[in-house]
């Protein structure tokens, strides 16, 4: 059988074709649905030597070691171009005895389809991207759509074509896609004022194609494209002729093409400053896009704000001759977005060219305050010391629960959220004491990641907030103690009044609880998060 | 001695989670909160509902902040079981937030939970009616046409020339999220004039009065429901309202709509025959030449309360965790897309019978039901599947998207999420 290129299978239909770094065009796609039986490029060479090597030289980046000096490369041929430098002798300097046995390798993940040796890759490199790209931990992140990867060649390709396409409406608002573009466009308020005005103001749109390649040359302008080059516009004017504005407009689609950047193009023009500066201008009131608009066309004047005209060319011819010409240069284009993007920060549109807003990446923390959970504390505490000595205790007790000693309090796991305060991890240790000892915790100290109960407090007193008396306000609002009969429990009540009173409602089996937690987290929550394929999914099991 | 056969059932929940409150632990505390509520067993509901307190958090991470609104739910439902002196009036609704349409916009493209239905139902939509030069569109979907403007780009460009569109949407939608701060009519205006921009000849129409609902207390909720189930039938489904003509293509496309309708026989009819079906069979009258169908997909329309939990929240989690992807904790967008499959959630828990409006099936079983009531299915075509595919490569990389049988479903990290479905009715003429 051909065992060349031709003979492995690719990873699978989900992924790409891989590249082997041999240059070898390697593995073609599997394409078409699962379920057809497709006929795999033939058993793999039966003579092949199948490789299964663990994940852990997988992931090593130097396999190829010289026999002399122990150096390590990431490919052969560069392993071979250095031992050339050890002026061995000519007999030496041939691969080592045999000719090279063809070589196939195994997925080391005993799920995968790939760990079958008659599914098996041909190509180190190959199997390596796909390991990791399947079963590794993506690392890479795209910081504009957040993306993952697992390899990083992967993910330098998408970011170079990621938010390279941008729209823009008339209200200012930038897109990444064009489908959320369109359905802004049509009922924004930007819209709606220009069909107001007449279409008598068609631009000679002559072809389009012809008159950019003119204005690559002549013109600033970035994304006009009608025939004569406009006027130069300073950002300070704030009337734009209505030719300009109608070319930020009528380019078919607003498409920005953000292409490839490249040093020394042309710099954006004024028109996408003005409108920058409009629409910051605009959005500096609030991120409401009718006030935006208003102001964006009063900027504009009676006459100006873009009169359409009809798009009659496919975005796509456009946006390739941008490519063809070449962007401009994105540290060009940097000034420009700061612009824009200072009303986009000011906006909270999600399509919007930078998605994550500037908390987006904070460490992931679990909602704190640094109010201290004064009460809270002071309530679990007393809950303690009555749950020890009264019978009163009948809910902490009937939960299996025996109450910790004061010196357990201490040296249980804190919270493993930093943002947590001190003060509340004694707290926290003794909910976790509650909550636990009744399965031995004693097997060795809880870990911190495991059962982390950061006792966050965003509030000051009790979790079980309000709960009968106003749902839109219980997780928004101020917790009080829960009050089912009116005991007239404030937030700041003595904690001895709550627990007692939260204790012989208990007993009285009546329908009030006085809550005597703030609401506190637990860690270990496990969604999986890192990486979505993983075998340890939080799909959760049914009972 | 109450006490112990709850305390040893909590406890027993809670030894299972040790190590850590995940998923699967809050599924079990909110099971047995179910349970325990199922059989009236107040003491031991707040005993749970204590916990899962501990666990809540509206800005924790997706499955604390699935908790809060479940916990909230089950109080909703509490509420009404044990009425106190501080339940509420009974009033179900709280204010709900209003968007302006171009939030609107923005919100139904933070996930593509509903662009999916909107691509590919466009797409078999767009190639349904060729041929055809006028097309009414009859809309019944909770997005307030969101979706058409996509579709009028594309028949903009329509190598033979657009066709000219009319969109009629019912006078009435069920009370569900999202909701507007403007008109039908005014939606429709935007749309107009958009679809002018466009060069496309553009009508848009409400169909039908707007079922009197009388504010009067008395009226239940059955009655209630009854009026806005007749009106459907008789006002919107009617032909004359919606003055078909013959060179019409006619579509009819439901978005998230067909779980609002009652799944129970239909009062005193002979026939056993639920609403549901009655309402298709009524679809299939119209002799329309595509009906596309969107829902999500989870079988959510079943009397258990138990189940519906589980159910529920093992679907659920889904748009939380896309959320959790790519926005803070305190998003405010994020925070409002929860809350509003909060107020879902709370319809599924808190109520019963009638009130109960969220009647969700799940695909395979509605597309039995299309086909048991004599609809063919229309598959998706390949330029169809690749548009999708496009779509999902633009969203965060756990989107993803599978073929059942004809149906197109949208996964998340793998789970099913949103189906997408195309029908014809048996004999169709073209």
């Amino acid at each position: 059988m051909n065992n060349s290129s031709a003979m492995a299978t690719a990873p699978s239909a989900s992924e790409e074709a891989s590249v082997s770094s041999a240059g070898n065009p390697m593995i073609a796609a599997q394409v078409g649905p699962v379920k057809k039986k497709r006929n795999l490029p033939g058993m793999p060479d039966p003579d092949a030597e199948v490789i299964a090597l663990s994940p852990k030289t997988l992931l090593a980046t130097n396999r190829f070691v010289c026999e002399i000096c122990n150096k390590g490369f990431q490919r052969d041929q560069n392993l071979q171009l250095h031992r050339r430098g050890h002026n061995l002798p000519w007999k030496l300097r041939q691969r080592n005895g045999k000719e090279v046995k063809k070589r196939v390798y195994v997925c080391p993940e005993a799920t995968c389809i790939h760990h079958d040796p008659s599914r098996a890759l041909g190509d180190l490199t190959g199997i390596k991207k796909h390991f990791c790209r399947k079963h590794g931990e993506k690392k890479w992140k795209c910081e504009r759509c957040s993306k993952k990867y697992a390899v990083i060649s992967d993910w330098k390709a998408h970011t170079k074509t990621c938010g390279t396409r941008e729209y823009r409406c008339d209200c200012g608002t930038l897109f990444s896609r064009r489908d959320s573009f369109i359905t802004h466009r049509a009922f924004c308020d930007a819209l709606a004022q220009e069909s107001a005005r007449s279409q008598t103001q068609t631009l000679a749109i002559t072809n389009e194609e012809g008159t950019l390649k003119v204005q690559a040359q002549t013109t600033t302008t970035r994304t006009s494209s009608s025939s004569p080059p406009p006027p130069p516009l300073t950002p300070s004017t704030g009337v734009l002729s209505p030719v300009l504005s109608i070319h930020s407009s009528e380019m078919p689609e607003n498409l920005i093409g953000r292409s490839q950047p490249q040093p020394g193009t042309p710099q954006l023009s004024a028109t996408s400053t003005t409108s920058a500066a409009a629409a910051t201008a605009g959005n500096s009131s609030d991120a409401n896009v009718s006030s935006t608009t208003g102001v964006f066309a009063s900027i504009l004047g009676a006459s100006g704000s873009a009169g359409l005209s009809r798009s009659s060319q496919s975005p796509s011819s456009f946006s390739g001759l941008l490519c063809a010409m070449g962007g401009p240069g994105r540290s060009a284009v940097e000034p420009i977005s700061l612009s824009l993007s200072s009303s986009l920060y000011l906006s909270n549109h999600p399509s919007t060219l930078f998605p994550s807003t500037p908390q987006d990446h904070h460490p992931r923390h679990y909602s704190t305050n640094p109010q201290p959970a004064l009460s809270a504390t002071a309530l679990l505490q007393k809950a303690a010391q009555i749950g020890a000595a009264s019978s009163g205790s009948s809910f902490l007790r009937g939960l299996g629960l025996a109450m910790p000693s004061s010196s357990d309090l201490q040296d249980n796991c804190a919270s493993p959220s930093p943002a947590t305060a001190p003060a509340t991890a004694s707290a926290s240790a003794s909910t976790a004491n509650w909550m636990m000892s009744h399965v031995k915790p004693e097997n060795g100290s809880v870990a911190p990641g495991q059962l982390g109960l950061g006792l966050a407090s965003d509030h000051a007193a009790s979790g079980l907030t309000d709960l009968m008396m106003g749902p839109p306000t219980i997780f928004g609002g101020k917790p009080t103690t829960l009050d089912f009969l009116g005991l007239g429990m404030a937030p700041g009540a003595p904690s001895s009044d709550g627990i007692s009173a939260y204790l012989s409602s208990m007993r009285g089996g009546g329908l009030d609880v006085a809550a005597v937690a703030a609401t506190s987290t637990f860690g270990g929550i496990n969604l999986g998060g890192s990486g979505w394929d993983d075998s340890s999914d939080r799909k959760p099991t049914l009972l | 001695m109450r006490e112990s056969p709850q305390s040893s059932i909590l406890s027993g929940a809670l030894k299972g989670c040790l190590g850590s409150l995940d998923g699967a632990c809050i599924e079990k505390l909110l099971l047995h909160c179910a349970s325990a509520l199922e059989s009236n067993d107040v003491t031991l509901a707040q005993q749970v509902m204590w916990v899962l307190n501990n666990v809540a958090s509206p800005v924790g991470d997706p499955n604390q902040r699935l908790t809060s609104w479940f916990l909230k739910a089950l109080i909703s439902r509490v509420s009404r079981v044990c009425p106190t002196p501080m339940n509420l009036n009974g009033n179900s609704s709280p204010q709900r937030r209003l968007m302006t349409v171009t939030e609107l916009a923005g919100y139904v493209d933070l996930i593509p939970w509903h662009r999916f239905g909107f691509c590919a139902s466009n797409s078999a939509i767009f190639k349904a009616i060729q041929g055809y030069n006028k097309v009414h569109i009859l809309d019944l979907s909770i997005t307030h046409c969101m979706q058409w403007p996509t579709l009028i780009d594309t028949l903009a460009k329509r190598p033979e020339g657009p066709p000219s569109v009319r969109i009629s949407v019912p006078s009435w939608r069920p009370p569900v999220p999202p909701l507007l701060n403007v008109s039908s009519e005014e939606v429709g205006q935007r749309l107009g004039n958009f679809a002018k921009f466009k060069d496309v000849p553009f009508e848009f129409n409400v169909i039908g009065e707007q079922p009197t609902v009388p504010s009067s207390p008395c009226i239940s909720t059955l009655e209630c429901s009854s009026l806005q189930y007749d009106f459907l039938l008789n006002q919107v489904l009617n032909p004359s309202t919606l003055k078909l003509e013959d060179d019409e293509a006619l579509v009819i496309n439901c978005q998230n709509w067909l779980r609002y309708l009652p799944d129970e026989q239909n009062n005193g009819a002979s026939q056993e025959i639920s609403c549901r079906d009655i309402f298709l069979n009524r679809i299939k009258d119209l002799n329309p030449c595509i009906i596309t169908v969107v829902d999500e997909d989870s079988e959510l329309d079943v009397s258990n309360l138990t189940s519906r939990i589980t159910t529920c929240f093992n679907y659920l989690w889904i748009p939380f965790d896309a959320l959790e992807t790519f926005l803070s904790k305190d998003n405010s967008q994020r925070i409002e897309y929860e809350a509003d499959i909060g107020h879902k959630i709370e319809n599924i828990i808190a109520f019963e019978g009638t009130q109960r409006i969220e009647r969700l099936e799940s695909g395979t079983k509605f597309s039995q039901r299309m086909r048991n009531n004599g609809f063919f299915s229309v598959p998706f075509c390949e330029e169809t599947i690749s548009e999708v595919k496009f779509l999902l490569d633009e969203h965060a990389s756990g989107w993803g998207m599978k073929k059942e049988d004809d149906m197109l479903v949208l996964t998340w990290k793998g789970h099913n999420s949103v189906y997408a479905t195309a029908w014809v009715p048996c004999g169709f003429d073209d």
